[in-house]
C-alpha cells in the first residue's frame, strides 16, 4: 500500500527516486576520487615494480607489470656501489637544518607582522609578499654568485660545496612568514591583552602563549618545508659539485649514465628516497587536519 | 584600593572620536558602572584606563598619579574580559599562576596565592582542568581568580556576564557583589544591561556616542533622568515622553498637549517659576514612568486621554499601549486589570512623578 500525501504525491516513489539519485552521485564521487588517486599515486606505484626487478627484464616483451620474484640486487648495488648513504645523510642534515631555521625565522617574523606595531610594517610585509612573484629560477644565478662570494667573508662556512651555502639561502620563505602571520592573526586578541596586563613581555607572550597555540601550524609548516627541501633538486644541483656534498636528488640524477642507465637502480633509489617522506606525512597527518580547521572554528 | 580620576578623556580612531572629553571620579572602594548602548565608548574608556589603548588627549589618574604613559602591568589594574581570555592550553592552576610567575615570585608564594584564590572562588576541584573543560560560569571564576591574585588596586570588568545565560548571570552577579564586599577593591564595571547596572552599581555613568549623559545613583538615574536619552534608556518599558508646551497659570504649571491640558504642582516637581518661564513657548517633553500612570475609563473633556491599542501580558504585569494622538504611551497595570482594546481611557499621574525635558532634550530641572 503506497503512502500518499494529501495532494496526491506518491511518497514511496519519491523516496525511491531520491535513493537512486544519491547512489548515482555517490558513484560519480568515487569515480572522480579514484581517478584523482590514480593520477597522484600512480607514478609512485609505477616505480615499485622496476625497483624489485633486474634491469634486463624491464624492457622485456610482453611487458611484465609485477616481478616474478623480489630482486634485491638494485638496493644492494645502491648501498654498496654508490654514495647513496652519504647523500642520504647530507639530505637529512640539509632538510632538517632548513626546516628548523625556517621555523624560527617564520614564526618570529609572523608574530612581528601579526601582533607588533613598527614603522614600515605594511611596506615591509608587502615587499616580502612581492618576492613570491619572483620565479625561483630567476634568483638562482644571483644567489649562486652571492654564496660564492661569501666564501672568503665567512671563512669558508658559506660557499660552494658547503652546508652553509646549501642551507642558508633556503631558510628564507615568504610563504612561511605569510602562513605564520595568518595563523597568529586568528588567535583571539584578548589573549595578548590579558598577557600584557599580567605583565608579560613580548617575548614571554610569544613563547608561553602564542607558540604553544601555534603547534599545529608549526608542525604543518615544518612538514611542508622538510618535504620541499628533501625533494629540492635545483639549488643543490647548482651549489654542489662534489659527491661528498651532494644530496639524494642530485645524487640519483648522477646515476643516469651518458650511454647506459640502470633504471632498476634508479627506481630503487627513488623508492628509498620517497619512503621517509611518506612515513613523516603519515605520522604527522592529524596535525594537518588540526591546522586546517583551526582558523575555521570559533574558539 | 585606589581612587581613579579621568579628566577630559578623549580617544580618536582615525576620524572617529569614540570618547569625547569624559571626566569622572571613582571613589576608593566604589563599584561604578559604565552603562550605555553598543558603541557608546564605555569599553574604550575601560581599555584606556587599563592601558590597552593610548589616550588621544586627557588624563587618567590612579591614586593621584597620572598613568597615561605607564605600562598596563604597572598600573596595578586587573582586567576581566568579556570572553574571559583564558589561556586555552594552560590548566586552571597555570592560568591563575601566570601573572605571578611572570612577576617571578617564589614558587611557594605562587602556590599559596593560587590555592587561596582557588578557594575563594570555589575552584579547588577544577584546578587541573583546561578551560575547554569548564562551563561558562566556571571560566568566569577562573578569570576573576587570575585577576585577584595580582592584588590589584582597581578591577576593570568589561561585560563579564554577557556570555552567560540569564539564570547563571543572576547568580554570578550576586557572587560578584559578594566578592566586591569582601575585597573592597575599586571596581569599574562595563555593561549594556541596565538590570546589572541598577543592582550592582553604587553609581551609574550613562554614556551615549562617547559623551557622558549622567553620573548618579541607580535610583536617581531612574527617577530623575538628566535627559530624554537616559529617560528612555533606563527602565523597561522606557519612560513615556509626551510633547507639549508649558506655562504658569493660577499658581500651577499648565502642560498643553495635543488636545489636552494637565495641571501640575511645580513645587512637588522641584521646579521654580523662573525655570518654567525659561521654557515658555518651547516644545517640551513630559516624562512619566509606566508604573506611575493610572488609567480610567472615566474620561473628561480636555484631560489627557487615549485609545488602548495593544495589551502585553507578562505574567507579573499587564502593559497597556495607548495611542495619544500620534504618540504612544505604555502603562503598567495589574495582570488581571480589565482593559479592552479600542476603549478610550484617561491617564492620571502625580506631579512628583513627572519630569520635564526642554527642546534640547535635557531635564529642565537644573537642580538635579
Amino acid at each position: 500500500m503506497s503512502s500518499k500525501h494529501p495532494i496526491g504525491i506518491d511518497l514511496e516513489d519519491l523516496a525511491r527516486q531520491d535513493a537512486l539519485t544519491r547512489r548515482a552521485k555517490s558513484a560519480l564521487s568515487y569515480f572522480v576520487l579514484g581517478l584523482f588517486v590514480l593520477i597522484s599515486v600512480g607514478p609512485i606505484l609505477y616505480v615499485i615494480s622496476p625497483a624489485f626487478r633486474e634491469s634486463k627484464s624491464l624492457f622485456s616483451y610482453p611487458p611484465q607489470w609485477l616481478p616474478n620474484s623480489f630482486y634485491l640486487g638494485n638496493f644492494k648495488f645502491l648501498l654498496t656501489e654508490t654514495n647513496y648513504i652519504r647523500w642520504g645523510i647530507n639530505t637529512l642534515i640539509f632538510a632538517t637544518s632548513v626546516t628548523l631555521i625556517s621555523l624560527v625565522i617564520d614564526t618570529l617574523a609572523g608574530y612581528a607582522f601579526a601582533r607588533m606595531n613598527f614603522p614600515g610594517k605594511k611596506l615591509l610585509f608587502g615587499c616580502i609578499l612581492a618576492t613570491l612573484m619572483v620565479p625561483t629560477a630567476a634568483l638562482l644565478a644571483p644567489t649562486y654568485l652571492l654564496v660564492r662570494n661569501l666564501d672568503r667573508w665567512t671563512f669558508g662556512l658559506i660557499g660552494l660545496d658547503t652546508f652553509g651555502g646549501l642551507i642558508i639561502p633556503m631558510t628564507v620563505s615568504p610563504l612561511g612568514v605569510f602562513m605564520m602571520r595568518q595563523f597568529i592573526e586568528t588567535l583571539p586578541k584578548g589573549l595578548y591583552e590579558a598577557a600584557r596586563i599580567d605583565g608579560a613581555s613580548e617575548w614571554r607572550i610569544f613563547t608561553k602563549i602564542v607558540l604553544p597555540l601555534m603547534k599545529p601550524a608549526v608542525v604543518v609548516l615544518g612538514i611542508f618545508v622538510f618535504m620541499q627541501q628533501w625533494a629540492n633538486f635545483l639549488w643543490p644541483l647548482v651549489i654542489t659539485t662534489k659527491d661528498e656534498t651532494r644530496v639524494l636528488t642530485v645524487g640519483i640524477a648522477t646515476l643516469q649514465g651518458q650511454f647506459v642507465t640502470n633504471w632498476g637502480v634508479i627506481a630503487a633509489a627513488t623508492l628509498m628516497t620517497i619512503a621517509p617522506i611518506i612515513m613523516v606525512f603519515l605520522f604527522f597527518q592529524r596535525w594537518f587536519v588540526q591546522a586546517s580547521v583551526a582558523g575555521a572554528l570559533k574558539q | 584600593m585606589a581612587e581613579v580620576i579621568i579628566r577630559k578623556l578623549t580617544k580618536t580612531f582615525g576620524d572617529n572620536t569614540v570618547v569625547k572629553s569624559v571626566s569622572l571620579k571613582v571613589e576608593d572602594g566604589e563599584f561604578l558602572v559604565l552603562l550605555g548602548p553598543s558603541g557608546c565608548g564605555k569599553s574604550t574608556i575601560l581599555r584606556l584606563i587599563a592601558g590597552l589603548e593610548d589616550v588621544t588627549s586627557g588624563e587618567i589618574l590612579i591614586n593621584g598619579e597620572i598613568v597615561n604613559f605607564v605600562n598596563p602591568v604597572d598600573r596595578n589594574a586587573a582586567f576581566v574580559f568579556q570572553n574571559y581570555a583564558l589561556y586555552p592550553h594552560m590548566t586552571v592552576r597555570k592560568n591563575i599562576a601566570f601573572p605571578l610567575e611572570t612577576a617571578k615570585l617564589p614558587k611557594e608564594e605562587v602556590l599559596k596565592t593560587v590555592n587561596e584564590a582557588g578557594r575563594i572562588l570555589e575552584l579547588d576541584q577544577l584546578m587541573d582542568r583546561l578551560p575547554s573543560q569548564l562551563s561558562g560560569g566556571q571560566r568566569q571564576r577562573v578569570a576573576l581568580a587570575r585577576a585577584i591574585v595580582r592584588k590589584p588596586v582597581v578591577f576593570l570588568m568589561d561585560e563579564p556576564l554577557s556570555n552567560l545565560d540569564a539564570q547563571l548571570r543572576q547568580q554570578t552577579r550576586i557572587e560578584l557583589m559578594e566578592l566586591h564586599q569582601r575585597l573592597g577593591i575599586t571596581t569599574i564595571y562595563v555593561t549594556h544591561d541596565q538590570i546589572e547596572a541598577m543592582t550592582m552599581g553604587k553609581r551609574i555613568v550613562i554614556l551615549k556616542d562617547g559623551e557622558l549623559q549622567q553620573i548618579d545613583t541607580p535610583t536617581r538615574t531612574y527617577e530623575k533622568p538628566a535627559n530624554t536619552f537616559v529617560a528612555r534608556f533606563m527602565g523597561a518599558p522606557p519612560m513615556n515622553l509626551i510633547k507639549g508646551e508649558i506655562s504658569l497659570a493660577s499658581g500651577q504649571l499648565e502642560f498643553k498637549g495635543d488636545g489636552f491640558t494637565s495641571s501640575l504642582d511645580y513645587l512637588k516637581m522641584g521646579l521654580t517659576p523662573d525655570l518654567i518661564s525659561r521654557h515658555n513657548n518651547e516644545t517640551v517633553s513630559l516624562g512619566v514612568r509606566p508604573e506611575h500612570i493610572e488609567i480610567s475609563s472615566d474620561v473628561s473633556a480636555g484631560e489627557l486621554s487615549g485609545v488602548v491599542k495593544f495589551l502585553e501580558p507578562t505574567g507579573a504585569d499587564l502593559f497597556v499601549n495607548i495611542a495619544i494622538g500620534e504618540e504612544t504611551a505604555v502603562v503598567r497595570c495589574q495582570p488581571k486589570a480589565k482593559v479592552q482594546i479600542g476603549t478610550k481611557v484617561s491617564l492620571k499621574f502625580a506631579s512628583e512623578n513627572v519630569q520635564l525635558f526642554g527642546a534640547d532634550s535635557w531635564n529642565i530641572n537644573s537642580n538635579l
